[in-house]
Formats: C-alpha cells, sequence, structure tokens
C-alpha cells in the first residue's frame, strides 16, 4: 500500500524536486506552500508523514509541528523538517513534537528518501518493490 | 643709607665718649689737687687720649663710611675693602657676604624651579583633565577617601550624574551601582601590590541605560611612597560592540538562509540528473533551466551583498558621468518589456520633456530603475499597469522617478522595513522569488553614493509608488565643455 506524503515548502522548487524523487520511488505525494495551507491539506487527507521547511510566512515548520502534536488525530504523524539556518534546532523547538529528524539545506534528494523510509519503517517495502 | 647713618653715629658716639673720658681725668686730676708739672703732665696726657679718641673716631667713622658706600654701590655680589685694622673683620663680612651670595643663589633657583613646576603641573592637569574629556570610556578617579577627584563626561552620561559638580562627592553618591561601588572598594582594599581588577559588568541602578554591559578595570594610583592615593576606574560601554557583534551575527544567519535555498535547488536537481530521475528529454531540459535560474540567482545575491558591503564600507568604485535619467528608463522599460507582456501587464513611461541629467553612477542608477521596475511587475496581477515617471525639480535641483503598480500594496507594518536587508513582505513570498536586498542595494545607491533620497507610499490592495530623487549635482567644468 502506497504511504501518502506531504512536502510543505514556500520554495516551488524545492516542492518539485522532492515530489519528483518520493513519486518515482511509489510514494503518493501531496504539496503546501506554507504551514497554513500544509494544517488544511493534513485535515482533508491525514498523510503518513510530513516533510516541512522550518522558515515559511504565516505559520512556521516549527508552529506547524507544535499544532499537530496538540491534535490527536494527528499527534502521531511523524515530521521530518528541513531547515536552511545552518544549525540544529534547539531541543524545546521540537522536544515536544513529533519531529523525527531535521535536514539541513542544502540536502540530497537521496538522503531525503533514506530518511523518509527509515521513518515509516518502509525500507524493506521499497528493496521487494525494487526486486 | 641706614648703615651710613649707623656708621656716623658710631663714630660721633666714640669721638664724644673719648672727649667725654679725657675731661673726666682732668676734672679727677684738678680734684685730686695735682699742681705744677705733675698736673700738666696730666693734662697734657688727657689732651693726647681725647686728641686720638677725636681723631680715631672721625678715621673709623670715615673707614665706615667708605665701607657702607661700597656695601651699597657694589651690591650684595661685591666683596669689600678696606683699611688694614679692619683687615679681620672685613674677612668676617665677606666671609658673611659669600655665604650670603650662595644663599641667595641657591633660593632665586628654588624659586624659579618652583615657579617651572607650577607651570608644567597646571599644564599637565589641564592636558589630563583635556585627555578625559575626549574619551569615549567614562573614568572616575577617587581619593583614598573614597572622594570623587576627577571624572569625565562620559562617566557623567553613562552613570547618570553630572560631571562639573561631582568633584568633592563621596562616590556613594555618584555611583548608584553597587557592583561597581564594591569594585572600586575592593580596589582600594586591595592596594598596590595587586594586578589591576578587570571585569565585566552589568549596571543597574542610576545607570542612563540599566543592562548596559560595561567592562570594567579598576587599579590604585601610587605616590612616591608606594602607598596607594587614588583609585582610577574605567569603564568602557560594550553596547555599541555587542549590538554590532548581533547585527552581524543575525547578518550571517539571514545571508546563510539565503544562499541555502538556491544553493538547495541546485545541488538537488544536479543529483537528480546523476542518479536518472529526470526520465525523458522535457524533464531534462526543464532541469537544466531551473539550475541556470537558480545561479542566476545564486550570482545576483552573491553581487548585491558584495555590492552593499562594499558601499557601507565605503569602497565601492563609483563611476560618476552626466547622465540622462531619461535613457535610463527607457532602456529598463525596453529590458523588463517581455516579462510584463508575458503577465500581460501594460508599461507606461511619464516623463518631463528637459532637465532630466544628473552627475551619477549611470550603472548604479540603471540597477537602481530596473530594480523597482521589476518589483513592480513581479507583485502586479496578471492585467497590471506599472508606470514610470520623471520629473525636474529645479527649485531643489534634483530628478524624480517614481515607479507606481496596481499590484498587492504593502500594509504600513512592513513599509517601514522594506529597504532593509533580507526583509520580504510575508504575503509576498507566495507571489515571487526575491534576495532580500534589492531594495536595500537601491538604498544605499540612491543615499549614499548619490546623497538622494529614497522611499515608498502604499496601501494595502491599492498598489504602491516607489520613488527617489537625485540631485542632479555639479557637472565639472571639462564634461560640460
Amino acid at each position: 500500500m502506497s504511504r501518502r506524503i506531504l512536502i510543505v515548502d514556500d520554495e516551488s522548487h524545492i516542492r518539485h524536486v522532492l515530489s519528483l524523487k518520493l513519486r518515482n520511488s511509489g510514494f503518493i505525494v501531496d504539496t503546501a506552500v506554507d504551514g497554513e495551507d500544509a494544517l488544511h491539506q493534513i485535515a482533508a487527507m491525514a498523510p503518513d508523514l510530513v516533510i516541512t521547511d522550518l522558515q515559511m510566512p504565516y505559520v512556521s515548520g516549527v508552529e506547524l509541528c507544535r499544532v499537530l502534536a496538540e491534535e490527536p488525530a494527528h499527534a502521531d504523524i511523524p515530521v521530518i523538517i528541513l531547515t536552511a539556518r545552518g544549525y540544529a534546532l534547539g531541543e524545546e523547538a521540537v522536544g515536544l513534537t513529533n519531529v523525527r529528524q531535521v535536514v539541513n539545506k542544502p540536502f540530497s534528494p537521496r538522503t531525503i528518501l533514506e530518511q523518509v523510509h527509515r521513518v515509516l519503517g518502509t525500507m524493506f517495502e521499497s528493496q521487494e518493490q525494487a526486486a | 643709607m641706614q648703615t651710613l647713618i649707623r656708621s656716623i653715629l658710631g663714630g660721633l658716639a666714640l669721638g664724644t665718649l673719648a672727649l667725654g673720658v679725657g675731661l673726666a681725668m682732668l676734672l679727677a686730676a684738678d680734684g685730686m689737687g695735682l699742681g705744677g708739672t705733675l698736673w700738666w703732665a696730666v693734662a697734657g696726657t688727657c689732651l693726647a687720649v681725647t686728641v686720638i679718641g677725636v681723631v680715631s673716631s672721625l678715621a673709623m667713622g670715615r673707614a665706615i663710611r667708605s665701607l657702607s658706600r661700597e656695601l651699597e654701590h657694589g651690591g650684595a655680589s661685591r666683596l669689600v675693602s678696606g683699611p688694614r685694622w679692619l683687615r679681620s673683620a672685613l674677612r668676617a663680612l665677606n666671609e658673611h657676604q659669600l655665604r650670603h651670595q650662595q644663599r641667595e643663589v641657591a633660593w632665586r633657583t628654588r624659586e624659579q624651579d618652583l615657579e617651572i613646576r607650577a607651570r608644567v603641573s597646571g599644564d599637565a592637569r589641564m592636558q589630563a583633565e583635556a585627555v578625559l574629556e575626549v574619551m569615549d570610556d567614562a573614568v572616575i578617579v577617587c581619593n583614598t577617601l573614597l572622594e570623587v577627584i576627577s571624572t569625565n563626561r562620559a562617566a557623567g552620561s553613562l552613570l547618570g550624574f553630572d560631571p562639573e559638580t561631582a568633584e568633592g562627592r563621596p562616590i556613594a553618591e555618584i555611583v548608584k551601582d553597587p557592583m561597581l561601588r564594591r569594585i572600586i572598594t575592593e580596589t582600594l582594599e586591595s592596594g598596590v601590590d595587586v594586578e589591576p581588577r578587570r571585569g565585566e559588568l552589568m549596571l543597574a541602578d542610576g545607570a542612563t541605560v540599566e543592562g548596559n554591559a560595561c567592562e570594567v578595570v579598576s587599579a590604585c594610583a601610587v605616590d612616591r611612597q608606594g602607598r596607594a592615593s587614588a583609585v582610577v576606574t574605567v569603564l568602557h560601554d560594550l553596547s555599541r560592540e555587542r549590538e554590532i557583534s548581533q547585527m552581524k551575527s543575525e547578518f550571517v544567519s539571514k545571508a546563510s538562509h539565503e544562499l541555502r535555498t538556491p544553493l538547495s535547488s541546485m545541488r538537488a536537481y544536479v543529483e537528480m540528473l546523476v542518479d536518472g530521475e529526470a526520465r525523458d528529454e522535457a524533464t531534462r531540459q526543464e532541469f537544466y533551466g531551473i539550475i541556470q535560474s537558480e545561479t542566476d540567482r545564486l550570482a545576483r545575491l552573491v553581487d548585491n551583498m558584495l555590492n552593499i558591503s562594499r558601499i557601507e564600507a565605503g569602497i565601492i568604485e563609483v563611476d560618476r558621468d552626466v547622465v540622462d535619467i531619461h535613457d535610463l528608463v527607457d532602456r529598463a522599460v525596453q529590458t523588463l518589456e517581455p516579462h510584463a507582456r508575458e503577465k500581460d501587464i501594460s508599461l507606461h513611461t511619464e516623463i518631463a520633456p528637459v532637465g532630466t541629467m544628473v552627475f551619477g553612477d549611470s550603472d548604479m542608477l540603471q540597477q537602481v530603475i530596473v530594480n523597482l521596475l521589476s518589483n513592480g511587475i513581479k507583485y502586479t496581477p496578471e492585467g497590471g499597469r506599472v508606470t514610470v515617471q520623471v520629473d525636474a525639480d529645479t527649485l531643489t535641483r534634483s530628478v524624480h522617478v517614481a515607479v507606481s503598480d496596481t499590484g498587492l500594496g504593502i500594509a504600513p507594518q512592513d513599509a517601514e522595513h522594506v529597504f532593509e536587508k533580507f526583509f520580504r513582505v510575508e504575503n509576498y513570498k507566495r507571489v515571487a522569488k526575491g534576495t532580500g536586498l534589492g531594495l536595500n542595494l537601491c538604498r544605499h545607491i540612491i543615499e549614499t553614493v548619490h546623497q538622494g533620497q529614497i522611499g515608498l507610499e502604499s496601501t494595502l490592495g491599492m498598489g504602491s509608488r516607489f520613488w527617489f530623487s537625485v540631485p542632479m549635482g555639479q557637472v565639472p567644468a571639462r564634461m560640460a565643455a
């Protein structure tokens, strides 16, 4: 069964390249342009994983994670954060959320794919698909 | 003169005394009833004694008068001479005179020395006060009773007291900050044998700006006996340095974020091509185009950062010449016309027929016009209108350029920040990409390089009007010819 992933980034190129990478690996991918847009999409589609940029207009990546953590229906959705800040996020920022990984920009799409498999536990499924 | 009178009186007194003795002897001989030859012998002896007394007193008076004259006319610097019978007295007098002369020379030398010292000390104090006044660091000098001896303007403004009335007042009245008072007291108690106390202090009570971080150095001044005579405390206000450091850090953080964004796209698309994820030619061509545009974006960003930094550091090369703003606007419209057409935006120009010449850097002014026009097109929805107006103001001798659009408009709280580095209007991020440096560079080019003005008038949802004005400037004679 294909897993659904939501990619949230205000940079269209990042949304585009990650979508293609994950779709090529068999995932169903939705995209959102910022945190606000993401919250609407999550309510409508309940993704298995959210990959979000940190610094976005209106609702930032950390705020998005907090809102998800406070909502029982979405509290279990794992999150991978992308950041161009160049340094690790503070414990207080991610400690209360469901953030599983923090990846620094510029990132490698291969690394993101590996992280997605690791977080979703789909590594085995993907190897089977490849075979 | 007094000496002369004294010597004459002395001579007369001696003569009178001799005369008196002679007469007394005559009367005594007469009274004793001596007669004949003996009486004459006694009378003759008395007369001789009287004559010798008178002659001696006259000679002595003359010698003393001559001596007095010598002393009066010769002054203190000259030794005196006189008759042989006065030699031993004169030797003593001359020795005394010599000692007197030596003492006088020593006194004069000492007096001159003291005068010089007083003058030097006065000059040194004035110089020290001048040094204190021009110092940006706060200085407080207090004596061993912890009373202020000297302070400066910087100390007054940092610690919130009047430096004019501080002298003589106890340190406890002047310095409200308990920690600083403790440092000064402990420095005095520690004495002269310890290294100066150094540390950082967060000023609290009484300081003009509470929470000002200061670097403090406090040490004892030593007198000639090696004892502590004063406590000198210097405070270096760190708040400006901290502010600059924070600004630098914020700049690096924002710049790093902005640089990483296009770099992320470039790296990701290149990797996708390497991994064969672009499975058809159309996708590959799309990827090449994205990589190219992101490379341009990165290069633009680096150029803008360097140009801003060069202007701020005052090291940018400005190539001034006579520039017609009219030509620059025409060229910018020509360059951006295709972009406007893509969005079905109409471009208009309203240019004054004359007086649009300025003396400035053509490339930089062109960059400003292109930037403002490009922003107008970027943030105006399809079917909108962008207008460039150029007016000559002969009264202020400046040329005004305004770029108006029918776009999204900017909220007042954002409008005051649009010319800051890396500031981006939140709702604009969805509409188009930007470096966040374009308008900041424009402001530097107009205000710093051309001594002009730049501004914005906007109403949210009603479009924006970005404008700048640059002085026409004085065209050098060789260029006007």
